[in-house]
C-alpha cells in the first residue's frame, strides 16, 4: 500500500512542481511515509493532555514502541491519528469535537480518532464508583450518541491515577497498606477531603508532607480506591498497581491505540499522505488534476484496512447485529488483536503453517456462509463480507 | 402610597428601549417593574458538571436537585418554603401538576422537551421561611441552546446570583464572560468554588480566580465550598466539619441578601437594571450614530464628484456600445450573406455533377426531395448561425455596461425554411418505342441502300445479306445517337430548372436574413438605449439626493446625540438611586 501511495504522491509532486506551496506540502507528506506513526493528543485546556501523554508515553511497551505521541499538536503538524480528550460527555462539549473534515477521503476513512472521557475519577463528585460510572457513560455514549459513533472508541480514563499506580513504589504501597490497617470508622473522616487527609491530627506517624505527595500523585479518589482494594485482597504492590491501572482505563486505551493505530501504522500513514494530496487538489484545482483525484478515490475504495477498522469500531460500539462469540471472532479476524495471520485466527505465534491455513480455510467457509444467508439483513451480510475479505487476504499469503 | 422614585426612571428607560427597537431589553425591564413584592430570589448558575445540584442540596441539607450523572432538568427549579415537601411542574401555559419530591427527576424526564416552563419545589427549611427562593438553573453552555437561554432568563428576576465553578480548573474565559453578564444585570454575585475536598490545589485556584475577577472589574467574592464535607458534617452532626465545608460563609452571604429591606432591594435592582439597559441602548445608538457619521464623513463635494465621474463614464460607454453594435451588425450582415451564398454554390455544384452524368428520368424522383431537404438545411444552418451571432453581439454590448445588466431578448423571427416551395419537376421528353422504330427504319433504309449499291457493283442484288446486315447495324447506331441527343437535352432542362429553383430560394432567404438581422439590430438598440437612459436618470436622481440628503443626515445624527445624552442622564439618575439604596455606583460613563 505504501508503495502505491508513494508513486501517487511522486506523480502529484511532478504535477505540482511549479507551485511552491503544494510541492512543499506533498514533499512533507512523502517524507512522513518513512517516519514513525504520529499520534496527537488533543483536548481543551485542563483536560489533562500532558498527564495522559506522559502516562502513555512512559509505558515501555512493544506495541507502542514505534509510535510518536505529540502533546497538543499544532494544526499544521501532520498527525496520523489522534486521542481526543474531553472532560464531560455533555452535548455542548460533544458538538465542539469534530470540525467536519473538508476532504471526502478523510470522511470516508475516518478511523483515526479515539475519544477519551478524561479525568474519569472526578465523575460524580469523586464517589468510590466514579470510574465504573464513567466507564458506563463512555460505553453508552459510544453506543447511543451519533456524535460518538465515528470514533474508534470512547474510553473513560483516569490518567493521573493510572500513571501514579504504574509508577508506584514499594514505600507508597507500605504507606497505603498501613493506612488500610487503620479501622475504617477511624479513618473515614480523614478521607473526606484532601484537607482532612493532610490534617496534622491524622492518626499515625506519617508526615503531612508525605500524605500530601501521596494524594497529589494518586488523587484522593485514588487513595480511597487503593485502600478499598488493599482491604479486599490486593496485598502486594504489583497486584494493587495492576488493578489500579486496569480500573483507570489506561490499559484499555493502550490496547485500542496498539490495535487500531500502531498495528495499522502503514495504512494510517498512507491515509495521511493521501489526505495531504486531496487538500492540495482541493486548494489548487487544475486541468487534468481530476486524474489524480480519481486515483485517490480508487485508493480509498480498495484500501481494506479502513473498512476493517470501521467495522471493528462498529462491532465493539454495538452498532451491528453481531454480539457475543461471533462478534469476538469477527473483531479478531478483522485484526483488532493484531494483524498477523496467527493473531487474526487466535493461534499461538509460530504455529504450524498447515494448521494456520486450515483454520483460515475453516473461518472463510463459515463466514462466507454467513455472508450469503438470505435471512440476514443486508447490513449484516455486508459486514460478514468484510470479514470474509480479511480472511481471504490472509489465506492469499499461503498460496503465494 | 406614592410610587417609588425608581419607577419613573425605569419607565422612562423602558420607553426608550421600546422606541429604539430593543424589545428584548424592554421586556426585561418590564419583568423587573411588574415583579410582585416578595422575598429575595437567589439564582444558582454555572456550566455543566460543576456541582451545581450538589451545592443547592447542600445549602438546603435536602436531596432536592438531581446530582451526579442524572440529567439535570432543562428548566429552572424554584425552591421555596412549604410546611410539607412537594413539587409542582409548571407547563408552558402555566398549567400546574403536583408531583412528589422524590419522583421529581423521573417526572421531569418523562415530559417532552420544551413542554415545561419551570418546576416549583417546596421544602420545610428555616432558611427559606423568610420568603427566600433558590433557583437552580439548567447548565449554561452553547449560547444558542434553549437550556442556556432558560438559565440566563432567570437573571431577569434574580436579586442575587451564586455562580458555581469547581476547583479542578480556574475560571475560564466563558465563565468570566458569564460572571460579567450576571454582574451587569444583577446587583449581587458570589462565586462558589466547589469540589475543594478532592482538589489539593484549591487554595491556589481560589486565589487565581479572585485575581481574574478583580482584573475583569467584576465585584464578586470567591467562597470555596465542599458539598461532600457538608453532607458528612450534617450526618455526623459535626460542627467543626461543617465549618470546614465552607458552607457557613455561603449561608451567611445568603442571609445577608435576605436581611435587606424589600424597598432597598427593589430600588437597587431597578437601578442596576436601568443602568444595564441604558448602557446597552447607548451602545446601540452610538453604533448607529457612528454609521451615520461615517456616511456624513464623506463630504458632499466628493459625492458629487463621484456622480460626475460616473456620468462621464456613462457617456463614454454610450458611444462605445453604439459603435460596437453597428460594427458587429455590419459584419454579421456580410458574413451571413456569404455563408448562404457559399452553401447554395455548393448545392449548385452538386446539381451540375448529378445531371452531367445521370439521366433526369431515372434520378429525378430521388433528386427532387434531396434538393428540397438540402436547401432547407442550408437555410436553417445560416439562420442558426445568425441567431447565435446575434446573441453573442447582445452579450458583448451588455458587457460594455457591466455584467449586472440584463441582456435583451434577441431571437430573430422564424427562419421559415419549412415554407420553401418544392422544386417542380421539369417537362422531360422520353424516347418512346414508336419513335425508336421509326428512327431505326430510317437508319436501316440508308444502310441497305448504301451497301446494296456498293455490293451491286459486285453483281449482287440490292437486298443481299451484306446490305441487310449493314441495314441492321445502321438502324442500331441511329437509335443510339438519337437517344444520346435527347438525354443531353433532358439533362440541360433539369439542370436549368434546379438551378433556377436554388436561385429563387437564395434570393428570398438572403432578403429574409437581412431583415432578421436588421430586426435584431433594432431590438438591441432599443434595449440598450433604454438602459442607458435609466442609468442617466438614476445618476441625476442620485445627484439630487446628495444635495438634499446631507441636511437630513445631520438632523438624524443630532437626534441620536440628544437621545444618548438623555440615556446618560437616566443612567446617572439610576446610579443615584442605587446610592440611596446603600450602594455606591461604580461605572458612570454613558
Amino acid at each position: 500500500m505504501t508503495e502505491d501511495v508513494r508513486t501517487l504522491l511522486a506523480d502529484a509532486c511532478a504535477f505540482y512542481r511549479d507551485s511552491r506551496r503544494a510541492s512543499a506540502l506533498l514533499r512533507e507528506a512523502l517524507d512522513h511515509l518513512d517516519e514513525p506513526l504520529r499520534v496527537g493528543v488533543t483536548g481543551a485546556a485542563g483536560s489533562g493532555k500532558t498527564t495522559l501523554a506522559a502516562a502513555l508515553g512512559d509505558w515501555p511497551s512493544r506495541a507502542l514502541r514505534d509510535l510518536e505521541l505529540v502533546d497538543d499538536p499544532s494544526p499544521s503538524t501532520l498527525t496520523d491519528a489522534s486521542v481526543q480528550l474531553l472532560r464531560h460527555l455533555e452535548p455542548d462539549e460533544l458538538t465542539t469535537l469534530r470540525p467536519t473534515a473538508s476532504s471526502t477521503f478523510a470522511r470516508q476513512t475516518a478511523v483515526d480518532t479515539v475519544l477519551v472521557l478524561a479525568r474519569a475519577d472526578e465523575t460524580g463528585a469523586g464517589r468510590i464508583d466514579a470510574l465504573l460510572t464513567a466507564k458506563q457513560l463512555a460505553r453508552r455514549a459510544w453506543r447511543e450518541d451519533p456524535v460518538c459513533s465515528g470514533f474508534q472508541g470512547v474510553i473513560a480514563v483516569a490518567a493521573q491515577l493510572g500513571y501514579g499506580a504504574r509508577a508506584s513504589t514499594d514505600d507508597e504501597f507500605e504507606l497505603l497498606a498501613a493506612f488500610a490497617a487503620v479501622p475504617r470508622e477511624e479513618l473515614e473522616r480523614y478521607l473526606l477531603s484532601v484537607d482532612a487527609f493532610t490534617d496534622p491530627a491524622f492518626p499515625g506517624p506519617v508526615s503531612a508532607e508525605t500524605r500530601r505527595s501521596l494524594v497529589t500523585r494518586f488523587s484522593l479518589f485514588g487513595v480511597k480506591l487503593a485502600l478499598t482494594l488493599i482491604r479486599t485482597g490486593c496485598d502486594n504492590r504489583l497486584k494493587l498497581s495492576a488493578e489500579l491501572v486496569r480500573r483507570s482505563g489506561l490499559g484499555e486505551l493502550q490496547d485500542t491505540i496498539a490495535g487500531c493505530f500502531a498495528a495499522r501504522a502503514e495504512a494510517l500513514r498512507a491515509r495521511t499522505a493521501v489526505i495531504s494530496l486531496e487538500t492540495v487538489l482541493q486548494a489548487e484545482p487544475r486541468p487534468y488534476s481530476d486524474r489524480l483525484a480519481a486515483r485517490v478515490e480508487r485508493f480509498s475504495a480498495t484500501a481494506h484496512d479502513f473498512r476493517e477498522l470501521r467495522l471493528i469500531a462498529d462491532i465493539r460500539g454495538g452498532r451491528t447485529a453481531l454480539s457475543g462469540e461471533p462478534a469476538e471472532e469477527a473483531v479478531q479476524l478483522l485484526g483488532a488483536q493484531g494483524t498477523t495471520p496467527e493473531e487474526r485466527l487466535g493461534l499461538e505465534t509460530g504455529s504450524d503453517p498447515q494448521d494456520v491455513y486450515e483454520a483460515g480455510l475453516d473461518a472463510v467457509l463459515r463466514w462466507r456462509h454467513e455472508a450469503e444467508r438470505p435471512d440476514r439483513a443486508p447490513a449484516e451480510r455486508a459486514a460478514a463480507h468484510v470479514v470474509v475479505r480479511s480472511v481471504e487476504g490472509l489465506l492469499v499469503q499461503f498460496t503465494g | 402610597m406614592t410610587a417609588p422614585a425608581w419607577l419613573e426612571v425605569l419607565d422612562e428607560t423602558l420607553d426608550a428601549c421600546r422606541a429604539h427597537g430593543r424589545a428584548d431589553l424592554a421586556q426585561r425591564l418590564h419583568r423587573r417593574r411588574d415583579r410582585p413584592a416578595r422575598g429575595p430570589r437567589i439564582a444558582v448558575l454555572g456550566f455543566a458538571k460543576q456541582g451545581k445540584g450538589y451545592l443547592v442540596n447542600a445549602v438546603l441539607n435536602a436531596p432536592v436537585c438531581p446530582v451526579g450523572d442524572a440529567p439535570t432538568p432543562a428548566v429552572p427549579v424554584e425552591i421555596g418554603y412549604a410546611a410539607e415537601p412537594g413539587a409542582t411542574l409548571v407547563g408552558r401555559a402555566e398549567e400546574r401538576v403536583e408531583v412528589p419530591v422524590e419522583r421529581l427527576t423521573g417526572e421531569v424526564g418523562a415530559r417532552p422537551a420544551g413542554s415545561l416552563r419551570r418546576v416549583e419545589v417546596g421544602v420545610p427549611r428555616d432558611l427559606l421561611s423568610a420568603g427566600l427562593v433558590l433557583v437552580d438553573t439548567p447548565a449554561v453552555g452553547d449560547p444558542r441552546s434553549p437550556r442556556t437561554m432558560a438559565a440566563l432568563d432567570v437573571l431577569a428576576d434574580a436579586d442575587a446570583v451564586v455562580l458555581v465553578s469547581d476547583a479542578t480548573t480556574e475560571l475560564g474565559p466563558a465563565e468570566l464572560a458569564l460572571a460579567h453578564h450576571i454582574r451587569t444585570w444583577c446587583p449581587h454575585l458570589v462565586v462558589a468554588l466547589t469540589k475543594i475536598d478532592v482538589c489539593p490545589s484549591w487554595r491556589a485556584v481560589a486565589e487565581r480566580n479572585r485575581a481574574a475577577l478583580s482584573e475583569a472589574g467584576i465585584d464578586a467574592a470567591v467562597l470555596p465550598v465542599s458539598s461532600t464535607v457538608r453532607f458528612a458534617a450534617a450526618k455526623a452532626g459535626d460542627q467543626e466539619l461543617n465549618i470546614r465545608s465552607g458552607f457557613p460563609e455561603l449561608l451567611g452571604w445568603i442571609a445577608g441578601q435576605v436581611s435587606q429591606p424589600p424597598e432597598t432591594r427593589a430600588a437597587l435592582l431597578a437601578a442596576v437594571s436601568v443602568r444595564a439597559a441604558a448602557a446597552e441602548l447607548v451602545e446601540t445608538l452610538r453604533l448607529r450614530a457612528e454609521a451615520a457619521g461615517q456616511e456624513a464623513g464623506v463630504d458632499q463635494a466628493t459625492l458629487l464628484h463621484r456622480t460626475q465621474r460616473r456620468a462621464d463614464e456613462l457617456r463614454r460607454r454610450n458611444s462605445r456600445w453604439q459603435n460596437l453594435l453597428s460594427d458587429e451588425i455590419a459584419d454579421l450582415q456580410s458574413d451571413a450573406e456569404y455563408d448562404l451564398r457559399e452553401r447554395t454554390r455548393r448545392i449548385v455544384e452538386t446539381i451540375d455533377e448529378t445531371f452531367d452524368r445521370g439521366d433526369p428520368v431515372k434520378v429525378w424522383d430521388e433528386f427532387g426531395p434531396w434538393l428540397d431537404r438540402t436547401l432547407a438545411e442550408a437555410v436553417e444552418t445560416t439562420y442558426t448561425f445568425t441567431a447565435d451571432r446575434a446573441e453573442w453581439i447582445a452579450q458583448a454590448v451588455a458587457a460594455t455596461f457591466g455584467v449586472q445588466y440584463d441582456l435583451a431578448e434577441v431571437t430573430p423571427p422564424e427562419s421559415g425554411a419549412d415554407q420553401i416551395a418544392e422544386v417542380r419537376q421539369p417537362r422531360i421528353e422520353r424516347f418512346k418505342i414508336g419513335q425508336k422504330a421509326f428512327t431505326g427504319l430510317r437508319g436501316s433504309y440508308g444502310g441497305v441502300l448504301m451497301f446494296g449499291l456498293v455490293t451491286g457493283l459486285a453483281g449482287l442484288p440490292l437486298l443481299n445479306p451484306i446490305s441487310l446486315g449493314a441495314g441492321v447495324a445502321f438502324a442500331a447506331k441511329t437509335i443510339s445517337d438519337e437517344g444520346g441527343m435527347r438525354l443531353q437535352r433532358r439533362q440541360a432542362v433539369a439542370k436549368m430548372t434546379a438551378q433556377r429553383h436554388v436561385d429563387d430560394v437564395f434570393l428570398r432567404f438572403s432578403k429574409d436574413c437581412r431583415d432578421a438581422i436588421r430586426h435584431v439590430q433594432r431590438r438591441l438598440r432599443d434595449h440598450f438605449t433604454a438602459l442607458a437612459d435609466d442609468l442617466a436618470d438614476e445618476l441625476s436622481r442620485e445627484r439630487e439626493t446628495i444635495i438634499a440628503g446631507s441636511a437630513e443626515r445631520e438632523r438624524r445624527t443630532a437626534r441620536l446625540r440628544r437621545e444618548i445624552d438623555r440615556l446618560a442622564a437616566l443612567h446617572q439618575r439610576a446610579g443615584e438611586l442605587g446610592l440611596r439604596a446603600g450602594r455606591a455606583p461604580k461605572e458612570l460613563s454613558a
